[in-house]
């Protein structure tokens, strides 16, 4: 075995599950991925596809791989944004979202790092403990600034003060970005609005770190760890998250190392179950026809497909028409896996196609429930120069069952807080 | 009861037997040096109970029948599973009948080797072994022409492609002129059940007595090019006809039911264009 210990190649191949050494070997080479790849279809260039990825990994493993095209392969593992659509395509069902996001932690503990700018967004969350490089003491402040500016019917309990079993899990976006925030304020008005029982965590909640694991950092586990280990000790037993990225940490990366796992939901899956029981009543009318766009995060890879489109359906007024890409096929909109600090070019030209492949339904808005989606489509909407609505799915609900905290309200309304 | 003439002719079988075995070691070596690779990686047990239902449902539809690919494109399914079964299935009438035949030499296959080489069950070989000759030579002839001529983009034929693509192509069209020689020492009545080998019959030469060592120097050029398939499988694209079944099976204990894959239109929504979309 301590031979093995000696080249790089055995150092990598010691990152990767025996799984993952298999599938290297594994790939047909049909380019099924490659026809399917978003990523592929802005610059053509083969070491972003799947296809060119394993290829290179497997001669990396067996210390077969020129250096040249060692800088190619590290360019696409990167400039990939883990979407699963290859995963999803491939006729041998290469798991390949959790492969690149392996790949990336093994290369790095092997002494090949990530590129600059990646390294420079995991140190931030690392330091500040959110990816805005923010003090977290703001990151609290939305909650107070909405129950100040009457968004809210009261003030939203602080789980240090009044600890309660189910806590709404903002994440870094909807916290800290101001085109965002109206997603935490909405969602702690729609929570209101149906009586739950809830409380937020203000400065004391974290970054949920996952995107240390996308990103490769090897200190994914020991961070989890804390996280999780904080909500044990609060005896929280439901966390409601309206970020899809933040959903897919504490629902899928969290419950590899935590197997006894707090109940996990994305907001839609808690909202759809409102609307069932009766407790959110969609009173107004929405007279718009959107289109669906669904997250990686949420439909890929947690299978989160009927939820928000269930809720939807059932506004009044409101039509819902699907592009020719959805559910398991819906194209990326480039916002994950840390391709949009890898290259940010790459990610508006995808954000532009999606909001082309919109248009052609001829709807009038595009709705996602993950706030980075919604800014990697308002990037879109900006490449295509289209004048496309973007919206988070909370503001077609908001519209519905409460008007007055609407998108424009709550800017408003912030503006004002801040101009006092 | 129809009684088939058996053709003989000299094989050099110690030949065989020694590249035969040797062909063996090296092949089974090769995949533990593969497997000392792998086992370099992290073992991770499954976390949840196996679904051994799903396993089974999954390696009928997916590995058999090949489902995804059908979902994706029904023209490269059709000419896969040509090549997929043709494939399977010839291996298996050759391991088959070599032991049969061997069984046979030592009176221990209860007059089966009889029945399938010099009775009825000759015809069912015959049969069953130009049926899927056709499958595998037609998908070959397709795949080589869609590589060579239509050439779709995200085709990247390399060497390893176009290697593996003649290998195969060599060694069925082999058999079936190795075939077509036997043919022409038998009755037309019974080769008429080669109804592909036929064609390959040579037309009126050489005489009888001549054909015994143009079968043999056939038979030799058939089989070693068997035998080299052999060992160049560990480093042919034909890995993966190992390699796939294994991470479908695995990946199917963690994965959900996936029917949203099966969408008639598929291909209309890729991300690049096709020619012929």
């Amino acid at each position: 075995m301590a031979r093995h210990l000696k080249t790089q190649g055995d150092q990598i191949a010691q990152g990767l599950t025996r799984r993952q050494l298999i599938e290297l070997g594994a790939c047909a080479r049909c380019g099924e991925c490659q026809v399917w790849c978003p990523v592929y279809a802005q610059d053509k260039r083969e070491c972003t596809t799947a296809r060119g990825k394993l290829s290179s990994l497997r001669r990396l493993v067996e210390e077969s791989l020129p250096e040249d095209e060692k800088r190619e392969f590290l360019e696409g593992l990167y400039e990939c944004s883990a979407c699963g659509q290859c995963h999803i395509v491939c006729p041998v069902r290469i798991n390949t979202p959790e492969l690149w996001e392996q790949a990336r932690l093994s290369l790095a503990q092997a002494g090949i790092p990530q590129p600059e700018s990646l390294l420079t967004q995991l140190s931030t969350i690392k330091e500040f403990n959110n990816s805005f490089g923010k003090p977290q003491k703001e990151r609290g402040l939305w909650a107070t600034m909405a129950w100040e500016a009457g968004l809210l019917k009261s003030p939203l309990p602080l789980w240090r003060d009044h600890p309660t079993s189910l806590i709404y899990f903002a994440g870094c976006a909807a916290s800290f970005e101001q085109a965002m925030q109206s997603v935490a304020v909405q969602t702690a008005r729609l929570l209101q609005e149906a009586g739950v029982k809830f409380s937020v965590l203000g400065e004391d909640e974290p970054c949920c770190v996952s995107k240390l694991r996308r990103m490769g950092d090897p200190d994914f586990p020991l961070e989890a760890k804390k996280r999780f280990s904080q909500f044990e000790e609060m005896g929280i037993t439901t966390v409601v998250l309206s970020c899809a990225g933040c959903f897919k940490g504490f629902h899928s990366d969290y419950s590899k190392l935590w197997p006894e796992k707090t109940r996990v939901m994305h907001l839609t899956q808690f909202l759809d179950h409102l609307i069932q029981e009766r407790r959110l009543r969609m009173e107004h009318e929405v007279p718009l026809t959107v289109t669906y766009h669904d997250p990686c995060h949420l439909g890929r890879h947690n299978h989160i497909y009927e939820e928000p489109r269930n809720i939807l359906r059932a506004i009044p007024g409101l039509r819902l028409v699907e592009m020719p890409r959805h559910r398991a096929f819906s194209s990326c909109c480039g916002m994950g896996g840390g391709l949009k600090v890898a290259n940010p070019g790459i990610q508006y030209r995808m954000g532009a196609d999606r909001i082309r492949q919109a248009e052609s339904t001829g709807a009038e808005a595009i709705v996602t429930p993950c706030q980075t989606c919604s800014l990697g489509l308002m990037h879109g909407v900006e490449a295509a120069g289209s004048d496309m609505k973007v919206y988070h799915l909370n503001e077609m609900i908001v519209r519905s069952v409460c008007p007055e905290v609407a998108h424009e309200e709550i800017i408003n309304a912030f503006l004002k807080a801040a101009a006092r | 009861m129809i009684d088939i003439p058996v053709v003989n002719y000299p094989k050099p079988w110690l030949l065989f037997w020694v590249a035969d075995m040797l062909a063996a070691v090296y092949f089974y070596s090769a995949l533990y040096r593969k497997w000392r690779g792998w086992s370099r990686g992290i073992k991770r047990l499954p976390t949840e109970r196996i679904p051994w239902g799903r396993v089974v449902n999954i390696w009928l539809s997916e590995i058999l029948g090949q489902r995804q690919l059908w979902g994706l494109s029904s023209f490269r399914w059709v000419t896969h599973l040509f090549i997929f079964w043709g494939f399977v299935a010839l291996s298996l009438l050759s391991l088959s009948s070599f032991i049969l035949k061997r069984l046979g030499d030592f009176g221990m296959d209860s007059g089966l080797s009889q029945f399938f080489f010099q009775r009825e069950g000759y015809l069912f070989i015959k049969l069953w072994g130009n049926g899927f000759g056709v499958l595998l030579l037609t998908g070959l002839v397709v795949v080589g022409v869609r590589r060579l001529f239509v050439r779709p983009p995200q085709q990247s034929s390399t060497q390893i492609d176009l290697i593996l693509i003649s290998f195969l192509f060599w060694l069925t069209l082999s058999g079936f002129i190795l075939e077509g020689m036997r043919l022409s020492l038998i009755p037309h009545e019974i080769a008429r059940y080669s109804f592909f080998g036929q064609l390959f019959m040579p037309g009126g030469i050489p005489s009888r007595e001549g054909m015994p060592p143009l079968l043999t120097t056939w038979w030799v050029l058939h089989t070693f090019s068997g035998i080299a398939l052999f060992v160049y499988l560990p480093h042919s694209k034909l890995m993966h006809s190992i390699l796939a079944p294994l991470v479908i099976a695995m990946n199917a204990v963690e994965e959900h039911e996936r029917k949203d894959l099966y969408w008639p239109d598929i291909s209309k929504h890729r991300a690049t264009r096709l020619p012929r979309d």
